[in-house]
């Protein structure tokens, strides 16, 4: 069953029109991820779920989250949610603790119950030693983890995270994925924006890809794939021009693609791109698997656009 | 792990949190934001008291001119805190530190945000308007025990000119905006309003902008107070104090939650 229903959703700004017609459900317990160029309408989208941005008021749109709507019900949506947004807001005045501490506290939590539950979530992301550190002496990777500590606090059914590990090392994120991993099994339904393919295709149930304000696709990662692109892809990495003169065609299942300077060939049939491997030195190329990053490419189209 | 309750706090308590929050974040640094307050009077008594005084003989309004200035000084002191903690302090929270994003996820709405800051604002001009307080009672400037009431006050004085400075805030695109603002209002205000030397001594149509101008008015309350002699036309004042805040504290609501919410 459907938790969240979101209908039509339009947003402008002034003469730009940032979400165009946007609309999704989300199950219970699932992940949702939301991938997009930088402009493509997925931090506007989210911030209209909980209230801090008011769609247009087009007639026929609708946002549903647990049987509340923003705009009615501001203050429900945002206790049983936790945001984590895009850029790190802590109180740099105060204390790793202190910070959460005066956050529960907007949740209406006893002193005593904020104590403990900060302790569990301290040690949930792997910060139990921080406890007492101020916010300038933390790392990126700790500021981040610690801003989704925040968002948990109130132990949220529903998790909105605005590109939750943009520009963090491997170890911190594969700790964030794993920690959201957890709490989509206790049931917390889950809403992301990333760039990151690997974070779309290893956390998300379904995804959503926008480009421009609109949606241009949906389903889950495999299918996705599986539906718009060639299974595999070969990636020369040299001067591949050899492949397309007019004596040596290539196979008739082969299709060549031109990307910001990288020529990509792209064919369900691995023998056909394992016959043009021959032309090229060991290692000078890739050989694998299409991904969600072809996809995006695809579809989202090879050139930069102005808001990017 | 999921909570079943969906029952967010009551305003009382969302209020009490976003003051809370500024209270612990001013607690934070108590050495150095809590001696100045009380540093300023003793400067004041020195450079006044001890310097300037020696060449005013005559009495201003009745009073001393020690006592005179004194007196002025328990509202300006929470005039100039509220004003620089609603325009470079929420501009700062608004624009660089982005603390209100965080605190907007959490159930909160923007006008229990503003309003919350307008009330610590209050309560920076009762803290203020205190520390002058002990300090010329205890130089026997101001009357003891009446000038015990002036912090209230000072926290009108506070509120008052927290909503004003919020209203300016809604409006400024950069943080220099705010000389503009700070030398063509507040510094005139503190120069004409009955602070430094008494109406009385302007011109008609001076005294007549300085009636419209607020900081006459809570000077007019706070002296009132420390002689606890309260004229009837005392009532015009207050009221004209109350109707300030609820008036451009609803403009301000309305201005700046329109820059909070896209």
């Amino acid at each position: 069953m459907a938790v969240i229903s979101v209908r039509n959703v339009h947003k402008h700004y002034k003469r730009v029109l940032a979400v165009k017609g946007v609309g999704f459900d989300v199950e219970q317990g699932t992940c949702l991820g939301f991938l997009g160029p930088n402009g493509a309408g997925k931090s506007t989208l989210m911030k209209m779920l909980y209230g801090r941005c008011r769609p247009d008021s087009t007639p026929e749109y609708s946002i549903n989250l647990f049987g509340h709507e923003p705009n009615r019900d501001e203050l429900a949506i945002k206790h049983f949610s936790g945001v984590v947004p895009q850029d790190n807001n802590l109180d740099e005045e105060l204390n790793v603790r202190q910070n959460l501490m005066v956050y529960a506290r907007f949740y209406g939590m006893s002193r005593h119950r904020a104590q403990a539950r900060i302790d569990e979530l301290l040690a949930f992301m792997e910060l139990p030693e921080k406890a007492s550190e101020k916010i300038k002496q933390l790392s990126g990777g700790m500021n981040r983890r610690l801003v989704i500590a925040r968002a948990l606090l109130n132990s949220p059914r529903l998790l909105i995270l605005d590109e939750p590990t943009t520009g963090l090392d491997p170890q911190v994120r594969h700790l964030i994925w794993d920690r959201l991993r957890r709490l989509k099994k206790q049931g917390t339904t889950i809403l992301l924006t990333t760039h990151y393919m690997e974070e779309a295709f290893r956390l998300c149930d379904n995804l959503l890809i926008m480009h421009e304000g609109q949606k241009i696709m949906e389903g889950a990662p495999r299918a996705l794939i599986k539906a718009n692109i060639e299974a595999f892809v070969f990636e020369p990495m040299g001067n591949e021009t050899v492949f397309s003169s007019p004596d040596r065609p290539l196979p008739p299942s082969v299709r060549r693609e031109e990307c910001l300077g990288v020529t990509r060939y792209f064919s369900d049939t691995l023998e056909d791109l394992k016959s043009l491997c021959d032309h090229v030195e060991d290692g000078q190329y890739h050989l694998r698997h299409s991904n969600l990053e072809d996809v995006f490419l695809k579809t989202t189209g090879r050139v930069l656009s102005d808001k990017q | 792990m999921t909570n079943s309750k969906s029952d967010y706090p009551a305003l009382r308590a969302r209020l009490y949190g976003v003051w809370l929050r500024h209270c612990r974040v001013y607690a934070k640094n108590l050495f150095s934001n809590c001696l100045p307050p009380f540093l300023e009077p003793l400067l004041f008594l020195a450079g006044v008291g001890l310097g300037l005084g020696k060449y005013i003989a005559g009495s201003m309004d009745g009073l001393r001119y020690l006592e005179f200035v004194g007196t002025g000084l328990l509202v300006t002191a929470s005039m100039f805190t509220a004003t620089f903690e609603c325009t470079f302090g929420t501009f700062i929270r608004l624009e660089f530190g982005k603390v209100y994003d965080g605190m907007l996820a959490a159930p909160l709405t923007v006008t229990n945000l503003i309003v919350g800051e307008i009330l610590w604002a209050g309560t920076k001009g009762f803290f203020f308007s205190l520390a002058v307080a002990c300090v010329l009672m205890l130089c026997g400037v101001v009357p003891f025990p009446q000038a015990l009431a002036a912090p209230l006050v000072g926290f009108l004085t506070g509120t008052l000119f927290a909503t004003l400075a919020l209203l300016v805030t809604a409006y400024v695109k950069t943080i220099h905006h705010f000389n503009f603002f700070l030398t063509g209002v507040i510094s005139p205000m503190f120069f004409f309003s009955g602070v430094v030397f008494p109406l009385s001594d302007l011109n008609r149509p001076l005294r007549m902008v300085a009636e419209l101008v607020p900081l006459t008015h809570c000077v007019r309350l706070v002296r009132a107070v420390c002689a606890w002699n309260y004229p009837s036309q005392l009532w015009w004042d207050l009221l004209y104090v109350l109707l300030f805040i609820a008036i451009v504290g609803a403009c301000a609501v309305r201005r700046l939650g329109k820059r909070l919410i896209d």
